[in-house]
């Protein structure tokens, strides 16, 4: 343990801190990135990259590009500084994903034609990013995703016990998903950043079911809203590497209540929203 | 860290089990009173009207995926509601003193999340209720099910005063994560103030599709209840087990033989299908029953319950299988098989029961076989 940790030190050249992430930075030509679960970034141009996840692209086809709107010069070696403004488009085709989640989070429709449908989720996002002090960057983001229907489809949403599956599938089972998001992140020396993130999604509605092409009826209500915080820390490794750990708070409605003791007695049942608690944790290699 | 403290407690207080073990062995539940204003029951009644009855969680002849004649995993709330609707017209026809139901759902994705004890309770003149969960996740991960809550309740036109729920065994044929998602079985019990006295009334639905024996420990563990139970009581529920007109153990020709006696297996509403399947069929064994019939009251008494299914048929209580349905060789489905009993303390009376399997039985004009793949059970009990 005392020999991996003083490689990973001695190893790091640690001229200035690690760039901070999910910003409206975009790299300078040539420069990449990639998590095991953060998305592979490589920029095309100064002012042009691409990303998608490495892991989902297979089964979910998926490409987001970046275009840096305003970016100041960034000298080699040297952390981007002033006002940074980056627009966002993709495309997403999650059905082969969604198909091999039937039999858990979706249902297999042994005996019947219903299935999950082919659809394309575009999606548009802004992000602005600025310096307070050195080696910190305030960003503001808001984007939007929606899903345009390719075929009919009997999927409806999976209400489940993480907020972040819902996020995930909210524009391909909901129809749409808006993001409005800001997050503070500072550099504490060269080998640590401290990052602060709130997010308010809100998601399409329940949506109709459909059954052999029927349409049997709306779909219990849920709240639209999803909340989510999350703290975390990049710890420096190597010459460009870093450890993300940290932790995600999210707040939504999963159709829970909560039973509530009356003065008489009696009881009834409230509609209460559910949290999430969650650890993240990433390895992500080079880096902006 | 003192001012931390009630925020930290409003995070954790929106934490929950993905699935809750359901660890007791006994212990109270809430109970639950109408909003709306209901008739007065009359004051220190001699008989009570009850029924009990398995309302399949508001989804009426909806087929679900394990039903395999369908696959349908969730309802729409529009389904629901026009179910319960017409279940809880049913239930106001027949106008019980007592009711228990079993499967009933809240909080549950497949059932849009409506409150069934909050539903019977506003739609019916069943003033009281008491819900004891029996299945309670906030996910399960299979086939989409989600969040589920399901139970058994017992709903009353008198004060329900006190109300528990007691645990029963849990199946040992399932791996760790599918015992984990899967339902735990308890017997509900609920303690009535008629006014001059207090009666006890228990609901139970045991186990279905168990091949290690759980159904038959968990009825002997009802059995036992009761022989311990010092208030007059009633019990009702789905036994997921045949009346015990027979014993399946007995060889073929002799006196106790099934043969010709009571059907035991290839009812018209198994599909080949769900042979092989976690949703099997396990093999009926009736002889547990028989001290229920030896020591108790059963609504239903094994002499008008007859020999032979053209004989038992008109005390049927449940088919997988809906009338809009035909099975594989043509046939509709029809009620097939009794698995519902009411039962009181041997030497206490029955009276006008039935099982109302169609409009017509006792007067009612609403069609049971459209409303639940189970019959309401039907008397009145003379109280002692």
């Amino acid at each position: 343990m005392r020999a991996l940790v003083l490689v990973l030190v001695a190893s790091a050249a640690f001229a200035t801190p690690r760039p901070a992430r999910d910003t409206a930075d975009v790299g300078n030509a040539g420069s990449y990135s990639v998590g095991v679960f953060n998305p592979l970034r490589i920029a095309f141009h100064n002012r042009f990259e691409l990303q998608a996840n490495p892991i989902l692209f297979f089964v979910a086809p998926h490409l987001d590009a970046r275009f840096a709107i305003l970016k100041p010069p960034v000298e080699p070696g040297q952390l981007p500084m002033g006002v940074r403004l980056t627009a966002e488009a993709g495309l997403l085709m999650p059905t082969y994903g969604m198909r091999l989640m039937k039999g858990f989070f979706f249902p297999s429709w042994a005996t019947s034609p219903n299935d999950i449908g082919f659809m394309l989720i575009p999606r548009v996002g802004l992000l602005f990013s600025g310096d307070f002090f050195t080696n910190d960057v305030l960003t503001f983001r808001i984007d939007a995703a929606m899903r345009i229907p390719m075929g009919p489809n009997s999927a409806t949403p999976m209400n489940s016990f993480l907020a972040p599956l819902e996020i995930l599938f909210a524009a391909p089972l909901t129809g749409f998903c808006g993001r409005l998001g800001g997050a503070y992140d500072h550099a504490f020396g060269d080998r640590l950043r401290l990052r602060g993130e709130v997010n308010l999604y809100l998601t399409g509605q329940q949506g109709n079911l459909s059954v052999n092409g029927v349409d049997v009826g709306a779909v219990a209500p849920i709240s639209p809203f999803i909340f989510t915080a999350h703290l975390g820390l990049d710890i420096a490794v190597f010459k460009y590497s870093r450890i993300a750990v940290g932790a995600l708070f999210a707040n939504y409605d999963q159709g829970a209540t909560q039973v509530v003791t009356r003065a008489d007695g009696f009881s009834d049942r409230v509609r209460v929203r559910s949290n999430n608690i969650l650890p993240t944790v990433d390895f992500i290699w080079a880096g902006f | 860290m003192r001012r931390l403290a009630p925020l930290l407690l409003l995070v954790l207080a929106g934490c929950e089990w993905v699935a809750d073990p359901l660890k007791f062995t006994r212990e109270d539940v809430p109970r639950y009173k109408a909003n709306a204003e209901h008739p007065a029951p009359p004051q220190n009644p001699t008989g009570l009207k009850v029924m009990a009855w398995n309302v399949k969680y508001g989804a009426c002849r909806v087929d679900f995926w394990f039903d395999f004649w369908g696959d349908r995993v969730q309802l729409s709330e529009g389904e629901v509601n026009d179910c319960l609707t017409k279940v809880t017209a049913l239930i106001k026809e027949y106008d019980p003193d007592i009711l228990m139901a079993e499967e009933i759902e809240v909080d549950s994705k497949r059932s849009a999340y409506v409150d069934m004890v909050r539903f019977v309770l506003e739609n019916t003149n069943l003033q009281y209720a008491t819900f004891d969960e029996t299945w309670n996740a906030r996910y399960v991960p299979s086939e989409g099910v989600g969040r589920i809550t399901l139970g058994n309740a017992i709903f009353s036109r008198y004060p329900i005063t006190k109300a528990e729920r007691i645990r029963q065994v849990d199946r040992t044929d399932q791996d760790f994560l599918t015992a984990t998602f899967y339902i735990k079985r308890a017997i509900g019990r609920a303690e009535i103030d008629l006014g001059d006295r207090k009666i006890a009334a228990f609901v139970v639905h045991t186990e279905a599709y168990d091949f290690d024996g759980t159904k038959q420990k968990q009825i002997q563990q009802i059995f036992d209840v009761l022989k311990v139970e010092e208030m007059p009581w009633v019990i009702g529920g789905d036994f997921n087990e045949l009346p015990p007109v027979c014993d399946e153990k007995a060889a073929e020709g002799s006196p106790d033989s099934c043969e010709g006696k009571l059907r035991l297996a290839g009812f018209l509403d198994e599909r080949a299908s769900s042979k092989g399947t976690e949703y099997e069929q396990p093999p009926y064994t009736p002889s547990v029953m028989k001290q229920f019939y030896d020591s108790y009251e059963p609504s239903i008494s094994l002499s008008r319950y007859g020999v032979g299914e053209a004989a038992q048929s008109p005390y049927f209580t449940h088919t997988v299988l809906g009338p809009d349905g035909v099975n594989d060789e043509g046939v509709p489905g029809r009620w097939n098989r009794t698995l519902d009993y009411l039962f009181i303390r041997k030497g206490e009376s029955w009276t006008n029961t039935d099982v109302l399997q169609e409009a017509g039985r006792l007067g009612i004009t609403g069609d049971p076989l459209r409303l639940s793949d189970h019959a309401p059970v039907v008397g009145t009990w003379g109280l002692p």
